[in-house]
């Protein structure tokens, strides 16, 4: 089987699935990773807020338990929101088992520390100097706390860029608590790029599994490229 | 007025400042003359009411600062202008930087309409904006950014930054430490002419000739507090202590 760049398009030569399922695919994985990282951003940025202005004993066990989960493996926070959302879990009756909800759910805890802990680094590398500037020229403590996220924003957008990286090339929870299942008319329910790959490429259906993959390196590819963008802005800035 | 009395600053066991009482009034220049390490910054970060002494009161215009609450503490902050000597300038262009202070005293509202402004486009430079800048001979740099400024350049916009806003007393640590000598004159030039408008000035120098040259009051700090302080022509033409003598003449040597 020759595979020549043509035939990445489904819609220039005839695959073996219809534009309809890539497309769900595609769909399923972007809104699930998308969601899961807005809401850790959301969480995860107050909480580098925090801990970057204040200190608080048992912040060092904090930072360690953040950067420890860094490393976290993802079927094994599969495996664990599987319990958490499974019928005899705490969260059984939500029925969110084989849902996209619990794949954000996973997703989620997936995403969190290294934003945090990203977000967290940047935050801390301000200067004291521009801190006590800015309290010097008059800034209330919000002032400060404002100029020192402005300062850190690079490597804040940074942080969430590489939770999405994370999010959305992850394989192992996604396909325990999501099920990596499609309807019956063959759309995607929980199937995201990369559980997809993965089944193609067991059934042998490498054609679909290259051009599924070639989507997800893209997708992939261009986030870390806009991470390198930000990157380069902020040392030049800096 | 911004007057310390008997104020004293420990970090752990070790005590930078000891019992030091100095007022400065508005309209004057005091220097404080000492080596590196003796403890002029810390005395800067006391009469900025930065750090809360650990023992003695600091008053500023009549009122104690440390009795006062945090928001009360804030608005006596406002009244004086400090330039560390590190520029530690913010990541954005001139104006905005020397505006910040400006930006800060500025109801909600008004600096929400700002920040919208400057989205669509330029909202023009408040006027005291340029003539700071105009002050230190930058008024050309209002759109640069501040990160590709030099070291001189740097510091005379940090300079700029304090006074923009008006205070009633400058606070400057090493304000030339980066400049030549031709920058350095405009910038002495600057803090005379802030004093003859009645601002109160105090500079932590290194630099024995820069206090003679501008300043109506001299301090000198050679171990935790002053060995002396006094018109600045009594302490380099007839000091009374021995060792403000021997660091005068340079035979102190640290």
């Amino acid at each position: 089987m020759s595979l020549e760049p043509a035939l990445l398009s489904p819609a220039v030569v005839d695959l073996p699935f219809r534009e309809g399922y890539v497309r769900s695919i595609i769909y399923v994985s972007l809104y699930v990773s998308g969601i899961a990282v807005a809401l850790s951003t959301l969480f995860s940025i107050p909480v580098a807020i925090v801990m970057g202005f204040t200190d608080f004993p048992g912040k060092q066990f904090v930072k360690s338990v953040i950067n420890t989960g860094m490393g976290f493996p993802s079927v094994v926070v599969g495996l664990l929101v599987l319990f958490v959302v499974s019928n005899q879990g705490p969260l059984g009756s939500l029925e969110l088992i084989f849902t996209k909800e619990a794949m954000i759910i996973s997703q989620f805890v997936l995403a969190t520390p290294p934003i945090t802990a990203i977000s967290l680094a940047a935050i801390s590398g301000v200067s004291e100097n521009v801190r006590d500037a800015a309290r010097a020229l008059g800034g209330t403590r919000l002032d400060v706390a404002l100029v020192v996220i402005k300062e850190a924003r690079y490597g804040i957008a940074t942080a969430i860029l590489a939770g999405f990286g994370r999010a959305i090339s992850e394989v192992g929870s996604v396909l325990i608590v999501g099920g990596n299942i499609t309807s019956a008319s063959g759309i995607s329910q929980t199937r995201t790029l990369t559980t997809a790959i993965q089944l193609e490429a067991r059934q042998g259906q490498y054609d679909t599994a290259m051009v599924l993959g070639a989507v997800l390196l893209a997708l992939v590819l261009t986030v870390n490229a806009v991470v390198v963008r930000f990157g380069d802005e902020g040392s030049v800035n800096r | 007025m911004i007057e310390l009395s008997n104020v004293s600053q420990a970090y752990g066991d070790e005590t930078v400042v000891e019992d030091v009482t100095l007022s400065v009034e508005p309209g004057e220049v005091v220097a404080i003359i000492g080596p590196s390490g003796v403890g002029k910054t810390t005395l800067l970060r006391l009469l900025g009411l930065f750090t809360r002494p650990t023992a003695g009161t600091v008053e500023l215009d009549g009122q104690p600062v440390w009795s006062a609450d945090e928001d009360e503490r804030l608005q006596l902050r406002r009244r004086v202008g400090t330039v560390f000597q590190e520029a530690s300038l913010f990541d954005a262009s001139v104006a905005r930087n020397v505006e910040y202070g400006l930006r800060v005293r500025q109801p909600w509202d008004d600096r929400l309409r700002d920040t919208l402004w400057s989205i669509v486009g330029s909202n023009g430079t408040p006027e005291a904006v340029k003539r700071s800048l105009d002050v230190v001979g930058l008024s050309d740099k209002l759109d640069q950014q501040a990160r590709s400024l030099s070291g001189g350049e740097a510091q005379r916009v940090s300079f700029a930054r304090a006074l923009a806003y008006d205070p009633s007393y400058l606070l400057l640590d090493e304000p030339t430490s980066d400049l030549d000598p031709r920058n350095t004159g405009v910038i002495e030039e600057a803090i005379v002419e802030a004093r003859d408008q009645g601002i109160g000035v105090v500079v932590a120098t290194h630099d024995m000739h820069q206090a003679e040259r501008i300043a109506g009051r001299v301090g000198v700090l050679l171990g935790d507090g002053f060995t002396e302080i006094g018109p600045t022509e009594t302490i380099f033409e007839n000091p009374t202590d021995d060792r403000t003598r021997q660091f005068i003449s340079g035979e102190l040597v640290y």
